[in-house]
């Protein structure tokens, strides 16, 4: 049996300039450290030609955090990067979730989670999204019961500082 | 304009005088453009290793030149560019600046596996400091002017441009614009520090003021920034004792009384017990490559470590520091020169015993190199580049292939003058040597070059013999021929129960070749013949090569295990 062990989720977040090849560039960056990327969000932001990156990943070693984040910081389309503070930023990401269910179940649901209904084929298929932290997406599908569910897309973490 | 036109215009307004390279369909038109315009020297290598070689030979030469050039080499899509990759990777290890031009198959066909099509981008991107793929004529003009700030500035290295066909041949339409002058590239994460911040430099002199057993690390950095002449100063200065990272020595003369030659798994003794007594460590421009420190867990855990280093990223990546100065070496030395609070120290006890690790193995060395011969009666390479360093009085260019020659070269020649020793370092490739000497000279036309290689990795770019002979070039060839991959043989002999595999080598009639290239050509095989040999090739006019018939089981000591700690340093041959 191999031991899992869990290491600290980490989110460090990047703001770069919209040329080719950077995201390549920042993703074998990351491999090149040995890091296997948890998730990985691109997305623009309210500057144009500024997007900005959240990548999680997980690692204890401080030290190793700082370098790569410091060779993040040395690409040249890179405007900064830091790691976010846990405590001090919010993390959320959206799941799309086909499931099988009767919406007695999902209508139970409803006070503790944060969700859409986008489709219902007939009593039983529904497509819902949920929004939120990783947790609370992951207690989500662990209280529908990971049998009843046929296809899950999520979009990783965005992340933003409060 | 057309493309080409402006590829050689901006060349010529960043002051390049060579292109080495190769031509090929993808890159023909810039090509022509060259030979309509005759205002940049080419020069053709036999293969494309050779031209990056070529290129990093003068850029390496020229960072001490009153006025740096930049080296490019220039080749065809597809396999001419993929011929580049080793040049290039060895030039991001080693931080040498570089501008390399390739041609690409035109946009309409890029990722459709067209004729000679390679991901020229996608290849180099993790090898190189930057890569560009200009895809319109107007952005030629720019985007080589930034390719060549950003190879230049910060910490150093290879740029590329990969320039697909028929943006070489577009016109530039009629409202374009470009003013190298006013011209400032737009790169967020491109900063440098170039100067230290007050109080890490005050907290730096504390620790030196306050330490008893210091020791300094000259890197490479220091020869960037032509930085010696200060670090001497600082050493005298402050009475500390200096090491060198292979690529730091030349900065000051290795025979200077505070020197300690050469660290690391090579080092010398005193060097290297310098470091493991020392409590306080104060290195210049370097990065703590595995080579330098051996078992990282070992390595200064007790010791006070201060690092001038110009890249961020370099600090604290292998080696806690207690103090980080991130800016130029050449910078953070004048202002530490110029502190007040700097202080003379005589620390009689540490210079005392480095003097006495300076004895530990100097007799038995002296021995050997006296004799001049090992068992067997071949010449000993040790021997060879002590005359070489005795009659060129330590002042001419050394330019060393990968190998034992090289660490011997490191060892045995006692550099006196600022960058005059050249090689490749982090990558360790074999067959640079050759190559790169033709881009030194070129750089430095008014001093003697010599290129030292093995029998092995003389063969790796021996083809590069016709490039010196076609131009002229004036290089003194010594080739070490142990018939042996010599390096990996002493390892097979120190670690491997001495099984040879893949090492023995037959090679040819180097005789015969020298003169195919009509070059010059000597063999020496014993110890009196190597003086009038030498003297031979650095008084004539022109290329020479001379072959030495080396001692196969000569060892190169000391040495530090790979993956070992410096407690672990063989000092003297082991009796079998
Ligand atoms: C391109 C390349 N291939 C392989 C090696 C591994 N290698 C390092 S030193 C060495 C032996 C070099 O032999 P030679 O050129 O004869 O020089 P010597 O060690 O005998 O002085 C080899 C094979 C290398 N450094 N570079």
């Amino acid at each position: 049996m191999t031991t899992v062990i869990k290491m600290k989720r980490r989110a460090i977040l990047a703001f770069m300039l919209d040329r080719p090849g950077v995201l390549n560039k920042i993703a074998m960056l990351i491999r090149r450290k040995m890091y296997n990327v948890d998730t990985l969000t691109v997305c623009s932001t309210n500057k144009p030609g500024v997007s900005r990156m959240t990548i999680t990943l997980r690692e204890d070693d401080e030290a190793r955090v700082t370098q790569v984040i410091r060779q993040i910081e040395k690409v040249t389309e890179v405007v900064s990067a830091k790691e976010l503070n846990r405590d001090e930023s919010y993390w959320r990401e959206v799941a799309i979730i086909k499931l099988e269910t009767d919406g007695e179940r999902l209508e139970a649901l409803r006070k503790k989670y944060n969700f859409e209904i986008l489709d219902r084929r007939n009593h039983e298929l529904y497509i819902v999204q949920v929004a939120g932290t990783t947790w609370s997406i992951d207690d989500f599908l662990a209280e529908v019961g990971r049998d009843r569910i046929i296809e899950i897309a999520r979009t990783g973490v965005t992340a933003m500082e409060n | 304009m057309k493309g080409t036109e402006l590829v050689i215009k901006a060349l010529k307004d960043r002051g390049v005088k060579y292109i080495f390279g190769y031509t090929g369909g993808a890159i023909m038109p810039v090509f022509d453009e060259m030979e309509k315009q005759q205002i940049l020297s080419f020069i053709m290598s036999r293969h494309e290793q050779g031209a990056a070689f070529m290129a990093q030979g003068l850029s390496r030469a020229s960072v001490s030149a009153p006025t740096p050039q930049i080296g490019v080499c220039m080749a065809t899509s597809g396999p001419g560019a993929m011929n580049l990759v080793t040049g290039v990777a060895d030039a991001v290890m080693d931080s040498v600046p570089m501008l390399v031009i390739t041609g690409q198959v035109p946009t309409g066909v890029i990722a459709t596996d067209a004729f000679q099509e390679s991901d020229v981008v996608g290849v180099m991107m993790p090898i190189s400091k930057q890569t560009y793929m200009p895809l319109s004529a107007d952005e030629i003009e720019k985007t080589l002017h930034e390719a060549v700030y950003v190879a230049t500035t910060g910490r150093t290295g290879p740029v590329i441009v990969d320039i697909p066909k028929d943006v070489q041949l577009q016109e530039t339409g009629s409202d374009y614009r470009f003013d190298p002058q006013k011209y400032r590239p737009e790169l967020p994460g491109f900063y440098f520090h170039p100067s230290p911040e007050r109080e890490n430099i005050h907290r730096a002199i504390r620790l030196i003021n306050k330490s008893e057993r210091p020791v300094m690390f000259c890197g490479h950095g220091v020869i960037s920034s032509n930085a010696g002449q200060r670090l001497r100063q600082f050493a005298e200065k402050t009475n500390i004792p200096v090491a060198f990272t292979l690529h730091g020595l030349s900065a000051i003369p290795v025979d200077h009384p505070l020197s300690l030659g050469m660290m690391g798994m090579h080092g010398t003794v005193e060097a290297n017990r310098a470091v493991v007594n020392a409590d306080l460590i104060i290195a210049f421009g370097m990065r703590f490559d595995d080579r330098v420190t051996g078992r990282l867990e070992e390595y200064a855990r007790e010791t006070a470590v201060i690092h001038v280093e110009i890249d961020p990223s370099e600090i604290d990546k292998n080696v806690p520091t207690s103090v980080a100065i991130n800016a130029d070496v050449g910078e953070a030395l004048e202002v530490l020169l110029n502190n007040p609070e700097l202080m003379y120290k005589p620390r009689r006890l540490w210079l005392e015993k480095i003097g006495e690790y300076r004895h530990e193995v100097a007799d038995e060395t002296r021995a050997e190199i006296e004799s001049g011969v090992g068992a067997e009666g071949q010449l000993l390479m040790k021997t060879i580049i002590h005359r070489l360093s005795e009659i060129t009085e330590g002042k001419d260019i050394v330019v060393a292939d990968v190998g034992q020659h090289q660490m011997i070269s490191a060892r045995f020649y006692n550099f006196q003058v600022n960058n005059t020793w050249f090689t490749s370092g982090g990558a360790g490739t074999m067959g640079a040597s050759l190559p790169m000497s033709v881009g030194v000279k070129l750089a430095r036309p008014d001093e003697r070059v010599w290129s030292v290689s093995g029998d092995g990795g003389f063969q790796m770019n021996i083809q590069e013999l016709g490039t010196i002979m076609e131009h002229d070039v004036d290089i003194k060839i010594i080739l070490l021929n142990n018939g042996y991959l010599g390096m990996v043989r002493q390892w097979q002999t120190l670690f491997y129960d001495g099984r040879y595999a893949g090492t023995p080598m037959k090679s040819p009639d180097f005789g015969l070749i020298a003169r195919a290239y009509n070059i010059p050509y000597q063999q020496v095989t014993v110890p009196d013949q190597i003086e009038p040999a030498i003297r031979a090739a650095a008084e004539h006019q022109g290329a020479y090569m001379l072959e030495f018939l080396c001692d196969p089981t000569e060892i190169v000591l000391p040495m530090v295990p790979s993956g070992g700690g410096f407690a672990d340093m063989i000092v003297s041959v082991p009796k079998p």
